[in-house]
């Protein structure tokens, strides 16, 4: 074992509690970080979760528009001037709208409708667990996700309710399909959305554009713009990254999470700054012999920056297990923490990244240190 | 012909500043020859230590000339006057100075980690310097299982472990007692047997005089005094080790 190496884990381990205390600090700043980061990254799921599932290259949106929930109108036969355009194979519009659902029971609670051509299959539901998809052209059939029974009063298959006064059928079931808003989606047919929602027959919220191979994006998206107006062209890449700025930063919400990840990052780095810099104060005799014996700053450095280290990994591993445990528990919640592999290397970059930034403090101490002290002790 | 391994050539050094100034060395000139084990003797404040970390290139002298292993230390860098040091010195200190937390072939080991010799020769190595201190049986002891005079004998081994040419020892016998005392000091004479190796002492142990080659005897930052010893010879042809 290199003997830099081995020096910088006897010296961490001849103080336990120290070294405890250093750990604590590092996994209370990484968990603390991860649940930030893994709420973001689960938010930005949630939020841009239907925008994702769609069968779109483009979308055309009315000017103006924040969000997938936030639904304005263009006109339907928009569609066919998108459809004329060079390049462009399909123009599916969709609608989507929140309505009142009528509990069984009693009482009602709102539900997000989305409406499309079942058979263009624009933007269906998925991950079904009962039921088909081509039910949903049966008349009043609709998908509900079964995290939602509860609130919207139903046991499962085949329960029905009334949206809008006009009864409504579970003909399929979901899962995990959830709504960041906590309002239930609600998939049905197009036509019959429109009319859930109160839409004209004339009218709809977006239209999804399929584009051939060989078409141009930008090429095609000029043309749209020339051709009708009020209207914005997206990528979906574009629209989600509209999405998600609008939800976190247009509401505050990611100034929260940011802001919690940047105090997990400042207090871990003070808490392994203090606890690297008092083990290194402990040991100063010994690096003041490194020096008198010959050793360089290098050396001395690498064992410090090998103690940081060594915490790093130890302080992450813990950490980890901690974050898995999270990610299993908050899993079926409104809004779970998604932890990714990048985001997982990319906290494990972090945590090393904190704790050699803490070692510094350590390092300017031992490099005023004068070998000449080991002849006064 | 014996090379020199330190020389020292006038020699000043003026510690702290303002009122609290300090002039600790005051024209000191010697010098250390391969094959000689000196001793530096004199008062507390006499200026010992000062020239012995003057000479082992951690200070550098206000005025005059050190040359160690045949470089001067003259206008050198921190980091130069330490690869200097690296080059040419080992050090034994009076309280050891081990590492704690490594066993005795680690805390020797250091010696030639910190000058970047692969692990497996620097083991080798190691274990070569504990059996000439006498300790190859205890490779794998942690200071904590050793005696004081073993623990001396470990910090010998970490100084010439790397064929420094100069070693310099510090009270090495201040914390012993009689018997390890002089075991420390047979060891010493012992490594100042190579002829390209000087070794000298810092001590107030009088005890130890018979040992050396020659005494240096230094008061208020002076050489007073300097006497050659010929009894040597015969203590070293007793202890016959080597």
């Amino acid at each position: 074992m290199p003997l830099v190496f081995k020096l910088a884990f006897r010296n961490l381990f001849h103080d336990r509690l120290r070294f405890v205390a250093t750990l604590i600090g590092i996994v209370f700043s990484i968990v603390l970080v991860t649940v930030q980061m893994g709420l973001y990254v689960g938010f930005g799921r949630m939020v841009t979760t239907m925008i994702d599932h769609a069968s779109a290259d483009l979308w055309i949106v009315p000017k103006g528009t924040k969000c997938f929930e936030d639904p304005s109108l263009l006109a339907v036969r928009n569609q066919f001037r998108v459809r004329a355009t060079n390049g462009v194979i399909d123009a599916l519009p969709i609608v989507v709208g929140f309505a009142d659902w009528r509990i069984p029971s009693g009482g009602t609670t709102p539900v997000f409708i989305i409406g499309s051509d079942l058979r263009a299959k624009a933007l269906l539901p998925w991950n079904l667990v009962e039921g088909h998809l081509e039910a949903l052209s049966m008349p009043d059939a609709i998908a509900v996700d079964r995290s939602y029974f509860d609130r919207l009063g139903i046991s499962g298959l085949d329960a029905t309710a009334e949206i809008r006064q006009q009864r409504v059928r579970v003909a399929a079931v979901t899962n995990g399909i959830r709504s960041f808003t906590t309002t239930p989606y609600v998939f049905m047919d197009f036509d019959r959305a429109r009319l859930r929602i109160g839409i004209s027959v004339d009218e709809a919220t977006y239209i999804l554009v399929r584009l051939s191979p060989e078409a141009k994006v930008n090429a095609v998206r000029r043309q749209l713009l020339a051709n009708i107006s009020d209207i914005e062209v997206l990528t979906s890449s574009e629209f989600r990254n509209r999405s998600i700025w609008f939800w976190l930063f247009g509401t505050g919400a990611g100034a929260a999470l940011f802001g919690g990840a940047l105090l997990g990052i400042i207090v871990g780095t003070v808490i392994v700054a203090q606890t690297l810099y008092s083990s290194t104060k402990e040991h100063l005799i010994e690096f003041a012999t490194l020096r008198a014996i010959g050793s360089s700053n290098l050396y001395i450095y690498k064992v410090i920056i090998c103690q940081a280290l060594i915490s790093a990994v130890i302080g992450f591993f813990i950490a980890a297990l901690i974050d898995a445990a999270i990610v299993r528990m908050t899993a079926a919640t409104a809004l779970p923490i998604v932890i990714t592999s990048n985001l997982t290397l990319s906290l494990f970059l972090l945590t090393v990244l904190m704790c050699v930034a803490s070692a510094i403090a350590a390092i300017v101490r031992v490099t005023r240190v004068d070998p000449v002290v080991v002849f006064a002790r | 012909m014996t090379k020199l391994v330190i020389e020292a050539i006038e020699v000043a050094k003026v510690l702290g500043s303002g009122a609290a100034q300090v002039r600790a060395l005051k024209g000191v000139s010697l010098s250390l020859k391969g094959g000689e084990l000196a001793l530096l003797m004199g008062p507390s404040g006499s200026g010992k230590t000062t020239l012995l970390s003057v000479l082992g290139c951690m200070l550098t002298p206000t005025t005059g000339t050190v040359r160690v292993g045949g470089r001067s230390t003259e206008g050198a860098t921190l980091e130069e006057l330490t690869k200097l040091r690296r080059d040419n010195v080992g050090f034994i200190f009076q309280s050891y100075h081990l590492f704690p937390t490594l066993n005795a072939t680690d805390n020797v080991r250091l010696a030639l980690d910190v000058r970047d010799e692969p692990t497996k020769e620097a083991v080798a190595r190691s274990k070569e310097a504990l059996a000439k201190v006498g300790l190859s049986h205890k490779t794998g002891a942690y200071p904590r299982e050793l005696s004081s005079g073993e623990q001396q004998r470990v910090a010998i081994a970490r100084a010439i472990v790397a064929n420094a040419s100069a070693i310099l020892a510090d009270e090495p016998t201040a914390a012993l007692d009689g018997e390890n005392g002089r075991a420390i000091m047979m060891i010493l004479s012992t490594i100042a047997k190579d002829r390209s190796r000087g070794v000298l002492v810092v001590t107030h142990d009088a005890r130890i005089e018979p040992f050396a080659d020659r005494v240096i005897y230094l008061e208020d930052g002076r050489i007073v005094r300097e006497e050659q010893k010929i009894v040597l010879t015969s203590i070293r042809s007793q202890t016959g080790s080597g």
